[in-house]
């Protein structure tokens, strides 16, 4: 498995499209509005902010159309006829996707550190890092879950699009939703990006205390589970037909029905 | 001759189609099998099958060992390659897919013995069709299979691409390797295999060495042959 993780990383950092997206737009993302607003608690919102939609769009997004272009290719069929599990395989691109997410939100956070003045204590870090590992595993499992339900290029644009949009609009990433209408919050609520947000936000402020984090931890947490479970359920192997939910060893079994 | 694998009765329905009717096969150990037949015929979905990508409504597939797997290679019709990953990087994927845990000399000894020694570093969407095909069975024998199947490997190549990959594919068999494959072209049935299973409409017409084959049905080439028959079948 980690030679599976270690070269994903080596085509990641390779691939300056990723590079640009992942790292480059959110660290220019969060000083060009940062120094432009130049407001200390604006600053702490928008350091949560950039690093929740950061982890959206990379987990999320990117996982899709990965996704979608590997088992278009048939890279999943012939891993199906390898004795590597599936689990083994979906962990593997977690696993990837979680090492570049944190370094990412490394250098967000050092930025707003040293040019935004944004004050984290240690503990502040800690929850942080553990709402990032968490966040990243349920929306690279969303990302698993758009692709499933896609069958092409196209189609996993809109379903990621339908499934992230919602989500980002009706949190308080950059903005609050105190005057917005009651329903947009009810909707969020509904959504574990409203949770992911909540968390991160509480993990910023100064000072943080453990306990407030708990709740909306607790709920990201289930939400985890619950689309790591849909992602495994629905996963397909190849692009024809609809959802196969044979395991590998029902497949290698050699009786008919 | 061993054999590997042992097919009896196999079926595969799609709705109210059954495009596997019952079919029977037997792939011994040390041959060169070939399997062809027109489009549509049943071909992918009886390899499909053989190799647990599909489940068979009906019939059995006996296999030499527990693990069946462990000791067989696949070259699919595409040609799946990581996007954005070196030959090399796929060739370490593959790898590692299969447990094994080579240094990256291995890896590139073994792209060497398929005429890519030269192009471990470049990207595999950007090698040429022949390239492609050979970098997918240098993948495809990573593992040191018993037995290694091969759908259509010499598809849409120009002739050296295609001659290069029959050179490969002869090797393996003098080195022991059992190969099935399917083709459409005639002429490297006739060179590779040792014997051929002729499938048209999810039954087989016709098993047999090429020399059988044109003996018992009076046909001057393979070519000929496989119109005759499968004439015969749509008609």
């Amino acid at each position: 498995m980690t030679t599976i993780i270690r070269t994903m990383l080596t085509g990641l950092f390779r691939d300056m499209h990723t590079m640009v997206w992942t790292i480059v737009f959110p660290v220019a993302m969060l000083l060009g509005l940062g120094l432009y607003i130049q407001d200390g608690s604006y600053s702490e919102r928008l350091l949560s902010g950039v690093l929740t939609t950061n982890i959206l769009f990379g987990s999320a997004m990117v996982t899709a159309f990965y996704v979608m272009s590997h088992r278009n290719r048939g890279i999943y069929k012939l891993l199906r006829v390898t004795p590597f599990s599936t689990i083994a395989f979906i962990g593997s691109v977690t696993a990837a996707r979680t090492v570049l997410a944190l370094i990412v939100s490394c250098v967000v956070v050092c930025m707003s550190i040293l040019v935004l003045g944004v004050k984290l204590s240690a503990l502040s870090l800690l929850l942080m890092v553990i709402i990032l590992l968490l966040s990243t595993v349920c929306f690279t499992a969303i990302g698993f879950i758009a692709a499933n339900l896609s069958k092409d290029e196209s189609n996993v644009n809109m379903i990621s699009n339908v499934m992230c949009f919602p989500m980002i609009l009706t949190s308080e990433a950059f903005y609050s939703l105190q005057h917005a209408p009651e329903w947009v919050s009810v909707v969020g609520r509904l959504l574990p990006f409203h949770y992911f947000v909540e968390a991160m936000g509480i993990a910023v402020q100064h000072p943080v205390t453990a306990g407030e984090i708990l709740k909306p931890v607790g709920v990201l947490f289930g939400f985890t589970i619950l689309c790591l479970t849909v992602a495994k359920v629905t996963f397909r192997w190849d692009s024809e037909g609809g959802i196969i939910r044979n395991s590998k060893k029902r497949a290698l079994s050699n009786e008919g029905a | 001759m061993k054999t590997m694998i042992q097919v009896d009765g196999l079926v595969k329905k799609y709705g109210s189609r059954t495009v596997v009717k019952g079919l029977d096969l037997t792939i011994e150990q040390g041959e060169v099998l070939a399997i062809i037949g027109p489009n549509g015929a049943g071909k992918s979905t009886t390899l499909d099958m053989i190799l647990g990508l599909k489940q068979p409504d009906n019939g059995t597939i006996r296999y030499w060992c527990e693990d069946p797997m462990r000791y067989i290679g696949v070259q699919l019709q595409s040609t799946p390659f990581f996007p954005g990953f070196t030959a090399l990087e796929n060739m370490r994927m593959f790898a590692a897919f299969y447990g094994l845990r080579l240094k990256d000399i291995e890896l590139f000894t073994q792209l060497q013995a398929c005429g890519l020694g030269e192009m471990a570093k470049t990207d595999a969407a950007r090698l040429s069709g022949g390239q492609q095909k050979r970098l997918a069975i240098a993948m495809t024998l990573l593992h040191k299979p018993k037995l290694i199947f091969l759908d259509e490997p010499t598809a849409a190549l120009d002739p050296r691409a295609r001659r290069e990959v029959r050179q490969l594919v002869q090797s393996l068999a003098q080195s022991g390797t059992t190969v099935v494959f399917t083709s459409h072209d005639m002429e490297e049935v006739q060179k590779l295999a040792s014997r051929i299973v002729m499938i048209c409409e999810g039954s087989i017409l016709a098993s047999g060495t090429a020399e059988e084959l044109l003996a018992e049905h009076g046909a001057s080439s393979l070519e000929d042959l496989y119109s005759a028959l499968t004439d015969r079948q749509f008609t």
